[in-house]
């Protein structure tokens, strides 16, 4: 048993070093993917303290929107605006209608107030869209569906051709976020806020203006992720669950870091689908991605409560 | 005492509404899945279903001159909402038809106290066959044994099984994991390597470890158990990981045509074994766009109706018609009870001349079902996609139930004396 443990999973990444580099393509393409719907959580909650119930389902609606607009006979990229738009609505009326009068409640009913969200986006989807699995409109987003063959080793190694265009979209789409953050005047109070929300109000920060912009963003970083993830297996309500895949690299990443968000999420993408393929399947029936990222996260609070990259809050009493 | 008023009002409008439904006809509920990560799949079931039974209440103003009110309760494939869907509606309900395995196993044991049939056609507990220890579940035509058992017989059709690989990957989940027992059954009797891969439910869409391991080992066969959005993600996968699609076979829950078209050309080859089969052109689909399509009642599209899963509905129903109508005419009344429609069912004979008559020849083969007898074992047919449409591609394969008959029988009496004291039909004979 120690052999398998210990020595067979080794040999076998030293002896098929393509699959191996197949597993770790497949692992940082979750990752990026995790790390996406973690950094909507993320958003929202360092400028609000509300932990997004809805960021998941917010994927959903967005993917559902952008084929649903496309149907209705409106070119690829006209209903990508038209879907940002909706989005933008989305967050107007979700600051107005529900976060709005709750100001100052305690955070678990924000919470609740997220999860009555999710719920109302459930039906009105299902309504207005059905619960059908849709095609993403991939190639008429101009999105490459085929892949690169290469023999690394003499081996073989395939990259989809829109996995690798959701890994460079990623990419950029964090880098304009932290770009964002850092160098603009609306990114500075979103981070004001998320810091100190009385000092920030006392500096004329607008509360109703930060929250339909971070639930804007949410909103465009849940839009891409439907993208990539419908491009892979059709868009349909199942999309919502990937979300719950988002909790770990949290309490990994920590609640409020966006940095923590991304290097989460690469971090369980990668390191569940190692585990899976090379100890998960060999020596426990396979199936360990449903836990595995969750038991990695509890090892990790257990020496930092924080998680990797969260604040350290000391409250003096 | 404002609000209380508003509460009296409020309970008086339920019951009487409530009492309103049940004297509307025979109260047959389905307990739906029209959201969640299932609504793909069950959506075009449940309107063939609906549509079927919509048809015969406008056509004939019911079965034997009374309606059926078919009502569905929504459980989002939860097992939990599903219990809670049947606790609300078994008062009156003359059948459950609980759409899940998990549901299933979770009514069964209730029956023999509400004395309230189970009728879950293509799924449930593959030992309810056994009409003796299960008086009140009916899974007819063919349960999931069979369904193993023809995929097994038609790829050793495709050349001898010893010393080949068959992977199984399955949702985690008792659907999923229904067939295990037979496979591995005639795995140890035909000499081919059996190796279960579980697919969990967060991880249906995104099944890349999963084909991986495909990839590492290189099965002969990829046998596929899934249902809503994994099958999408299967099928994608296997096209991404250039499995070779006639060498990938999924039981009837997943051959689904909408799964298939989000790779069109790319999924040519896949396979599905089948009870059922659409048929635009049968009498049944022309009578369903006259009394239903065309008066706007229906909630399905063109293309929908062309699919598998929509004619499956529509067969399904049918089931339950039979099963009504047949305990009508034995007892003589057209309002039968929960229990005379337990008869019903016992006593389904749905031959070739019965299908001609209710237009539906070719959509499912004629079985029948008896008192020890509750599957039917209809068999089916081997579908496989064109690329744009599943056509059949086999002749009506049997299941060899004998082969499994001992290994059912244990599993019933392991389940009964488990739920000890379970009574047995001991009157029951074949």
């Amino acid at each position: 048993m120690l052999h398998k443990i210990f020595i067979d999973p080794f040999v076998e990444m030293y002896m098929l070093p393509d699959f191996l580099l197949q597993v770790l393509w497949e692992g940082l393409v979750s990752g990026i993917l995790y790390a996406l719907i973690a950094l909507g959580f993320v958003l929202i909650f360092r400028s609000s303290r509300i932990f997004n119930f809805a960021q998941g389902i917010m994927v959903v609606f967005s993917a559902l929107t952008l084929v649903g607009l496309h149907a209705m006979g409106l070119p690829a990229w006209v209903s990508v605006g038209a879907t940002l738009v909706v989005m933008y609505i989305l967050a107007m009326t979700i600051e107005r209608v529900v976060l709005r009068p709750l100001v100052g409640q305690p955070d678990i009913i924000l919470f609740m107030a997220t999860i009555g969200v999710t719920l109302f986006l459930i039906g009105l989807g299902e309504i207005i869209f059905g619960g059908e699995n849709k095609v993403m409109i991939t190639s008429e987003l101009g999105i490459p569906t085929g892949a690169f063959e290469l023999f690394p080793w003499g081996g073989f190694l395939i990259l989809e051709q829109k996995d690798v265009t959701a890994v460079v979209v990623a990419g950029l789409l964090v880098a304009g976020l932290i770009a964002f953050l850092n160098y603009t005047r609306m990114g500075r109070a979103i981070r004001a806020l998320g810091d100190d929300h009385q000092a920030a109000l006392s500096v004329g920060i607008s509360l109703q203006t930060i929250w339909v912009l971070v639930w804007f963003i949410a909103g465009i970083i849940a839009l891409v992720t439907g993208i990539a993830w419908g491009a892979r297996a059709g868009v349909s309500f199942a999309l919502e669950v990937i979300a719950y895949k988002a909790l770990p690299v949290l309490m990994l990443g920590g609640l409020e870091s966006i940095t923590g968000a991304i290097i989460g999420g690469l971090m369980i993408g990668m390191l569940e689908k190692l585990f899976e393929i090379y100890w998960g399947q060999p020596l426990l029936g396979g199936n360990t991605e449903t836990w595995f990222a969750f038991m990695l996260a509890l090892i990790v609070l257990l020496f930092r409560p924080q998680g990797l990259f969260g604040e350290k809050i000391i409250e003096r009493v | 005492m404002k609000q209380f008023a508003k509460l009296a009002i409020a309970t008086a409008v339920g019951v009487v509404m409530g009492t309103a439904a049940i004297a509307d006809g025979l109260y047959a509920p389905n307990l739906a899945y029209r959201t969640g990560p299932f609504a793909a799949t069950g959506i075009p079931l449940m309107n063939g279903q609906r549509d079927y039974i919509a048809m015969l209440n406008a056509r004939d103003g019911g079965v034997g001159g009374i309606a059926i009110d078919f009502d569905e309760c929504e459980t989002g494939y939860s097992t939990a909402k599903g219990v809670e869907c049947y606790e609300k509606t078994r008062g009156s309900a003359i059948v459950t038809q609980p759409w899940s395995t998990g549901i299933t196993l979770q009514v069964l044991p209730k029956t023999n106290v509400d004395q309230i049939p189970i009728l879950a056609p293509g799924y449930g507990f593959s030992p309810m066959a056994d009409g003796r220890t299960f008086q009140w579940a009916f899974n007819a035509p063919s349960g999931y044994w069979d369904a193993a058992d023809m995929i097994v017989q038609y790829l050793e059709g495709q050349g001898d099984l010893s010393g080949k690989e068959i992977a199984f990957l399955h949702l985690d989940h008792p659907y999923g994991k229904e067939p295990i027992p037979v496979f591995e059954a005639m795995a140890e009797a035909k000499g081919f390597d059996f190796n279960p891969i579980p697919v969990g439910l967060t991880e249906m869409q995104n099944q890349s470890a999963q084909w991986l391991q495909i990839r590492r080992t290189r099965p002969d066969y990829v046998v596929m158990w899934g249902w809503g959005a994994m099958n999408a993600g299967a099928i994608t996968e296997a096209v991404k990981t250039r499995f070779p699609m006639e060498n990938f076979v999924g039981v009837w829950w997943s051959g689904h045509d909408a799964d298939l078209a989000l790779v069109g050309d790319a999924g040519k080859g896949y396979k599905s074994i089948s009870f059922s089969f659409p048929d635009m052109d049968a009498p049944v689909m022309a009578d369903i766009r006259k009394h239903v399509v065309d008066t706007g009642l229906s909630l399905s599209n063109e293309t929908e109706m062309q699919g598998v899963f929509y004619a499956r509905g529509i067969v399904i129903s049918m089931i339950l018609v039979e099963g009504i109508k047949t305990a009508q005419d034995h007892f003589g009344t057209a309002e039968i009870d929960a229990t005379q429609l337990r008869w019903g069912l016992e006593n389904l004979n749905v031959t070739e001349e019965r299908l001609a008559e209710l237009g539906m020849s070719g959509m499912v083969p004629p079985f029948s079902t008896s008192c020890s007898n509750h599957t039917g074992h209809s068999g089916g047919w081997m579908l496989e996609w064109d690329g744009a449409a599943f056509a059949k591609v086999s002749d009506h394969l049997m299941p060899n139930v004998d082969g499994y008959a001992a290994l059912a029988a244990e599993k019933a009496a392991e389940y009964a004396e488990a739920n000890a004291p379970w009574p047995i039909n001991e009157a029951c004979e074949g």
